[in-house]
């Protein structure tokens, strides 16, 4: 079964080693001049343009069964989704009447705290394409780009709650980093005292971990954790998760905190990409906290504690 | 000679894209750490079968999309396709009289130090992946090997 057809045994390719020797080195410098300059974000926007297709093409297959089942879905379970979706907008209507008033009046007092924490302008729907990245890190990508003004670092949500953001932009996609990806860390506070720290994540999907809070810090199993807007990388006040577990080892400073997210971030399929209105030109408070990391340009090394360091 | 190298082209080129998009292709999480690397055997196969038809080149191609299509830094699998390539190259005459379990031994090898070279480029670069799930996907390629090696070589032949 194992066997070459070719007949070509000579003994010699012609500078094999001479072409070794160039792609290497010109991989090299591509390594360098994209992790240390900026350079390559055009071309890289290119090549994505080219890998589109081949990305189509494996998600095809799946959208097209997700088409044909929708389709066939019989009246019945279209009528009982429908009411479903009527009840919950039902409900959604009533909480949401009164967002605008509350809105104004945190805005209010935002300006009264002089604190500039994001407050979301606009935002753009993008759909999960069916194709895997890396298995070893926490990415998706995502059917918006470049093209629809998507940026390197906006914050992406879904319907939970925060979802992640842009590690990458290409012309028609974008690369999403999620919030349990072992090299992001988001700044958050603890929605019932106010408590501030940043939640990392582990690389596992359903958990994130709070690293630097004290053995002595208030924190109980059920508490939400909400982004702080702090380093305004993300809009304030999203659900980011809820502390599932917190273990304190009193031979310990810091206390172990176990955090499930909120976004389904194995589930789903729309996310939301924001766009924070601009914030006033004022100072911002020097012990704002840092900003949220993403992976491949990690700004210091303490900002972006790695899953490992247990 | 010309219209032999045409030839001979086509189905390495065909043979790329379909495992690209095999690299690509959704799978189940659980699956995913054992997914082999189809698109490194495919060039194995072409460095050792018809190395003069530009098996490096195709390396070199192969490596950088799929660093565009995984999103890491650019330039990485590249290296790595290239370096293990040309070994594959270097190799490939003891290769072809190699048993089928040598053969699958000496691939793993090749494997491993392509995985190794992408280990190395992630901690370089600051994103480290230490899970040990990623050296498995050398073992789930060498025992694919004759598998693919039957495969490609009919699919060739025609």
């Amino acid at each position: 079964m194992v066997a070459f057809r070719n007949s070509d045994t000579s003994g010699r390719t012609t500078g094999l080693l001479l072409r070794c020797v160039l792609y290497s080195l010109i991989a090299l410098a591509l390594i360098i001049v994209d992790k240390r300059y900026d350079h390559l974000g055009k071309i890289r926007r290119v090549l994505s343009v080219v890998a589109y297709p081949v990305q189509i093409a494996v998600a095809s297959p799946f959208e097209g069964w997700d088409w044909f089942r929708e389709s066939v879905t019989t009246r019945d379970a279209l009528r009982a989704d429908k009411s479903k979706l009527e009840a919950e907008l039902r409900l959604a209507q009533f909480r949401l009447q009164r967002y605008e008033a509350l809105e104004a009046e945190s805005q209010r007092l935002r300006a009264l705290r002089d604190k500039t924490a994001g407050v979301t302008d606009r935002f753009v729907i993008g759909d999960v394409m069916d194709v895997d990245l890396d298995a070893f890190r926490e990415r998706v990508l995502v059917n918006k780009g470049a093209q629809d003004g998507v940026f390197v670092g906006q914050a992406v949500l879904d319907s939970g709650g925060v979802f992640g953001q842009v590690a990458r932009v290409g012309q028609l996609t974008a690369e999403v980093i999620l919030v349990s990806d072992a090299t992001h860390a988001i700044p958050v506070q603890i929605n019932r005292n106010g408590l501030r720290t940043v939640a990392v994540g582990t690389g596992d999907m359903g958990r994130l971990k709070l690293p630097y809070l004290p053995t002595s810090a208030d924190v109980v199993a059920g508490d939400l954790l909400v982004t702080s807007g702090l380093g305004g990388g993300f809009p304030a006040g999203y659900p980011v998760g809820t502390v599932a577990e917190v273990k304190r080892d009193p031979a310990q400073s810091l206390a172990d905190v176990d955090v499930k997210p909120a976004a389904a971030l194995d589930r789903s399929r729309e996310l939301m990409f924001v766009w924070l209105k601009a914030p006033p030109p004022q100072l911002r408070s020097p012990s704002a906290l840092p900003k949220p990391a993403i992976a491949p340009q990690p700004p210091t090394k303490a900002q972006t504690p790695g899953a490992n360091d247990e | 000679m010309m219209r032999e190298m045409r030839i001979r082209r086509m189905p390495m080129a065909l043979s790329a894209l379909v495992a690209l998009a095999l690299a690509v292709l959704p799978l189940p999480s659980v699956l995913e750490a054992f997914r082999p690397d189809f698109l490194v055997l495919v060039v194995f196969y072409w460095s050792i079968e018809s190395p003069r038809a530009g098996g490096l080149t195709l390396a070199f191609m192969a490596g950088l999309a799929l660093d565009v299509i995984q999103g890491v830094v650019l330039g990485q699998h590249a290296l790595a396709l290239t370096l293990m390539a040309a070994w594959a190259t270097h190799l490939r005459l003891r290769l072809r009289v190699f048993s089928v379990l040598s053969q699958c031994l000496t691939i793993f090898a090749l494997l491993t130090g392509y995985q190794f070279v992408l280990f190395w480029v992630d901690g370089a670069t600051g994103n480290p992946v230490t899970t040990f799930g990623r050296w498995l996907a050398p073992v789930i390629g060498a025992l694919l090997w004759p598998l693919l090696v039957g495969a490609l070589s009919r699919f060739h032949e025609r």
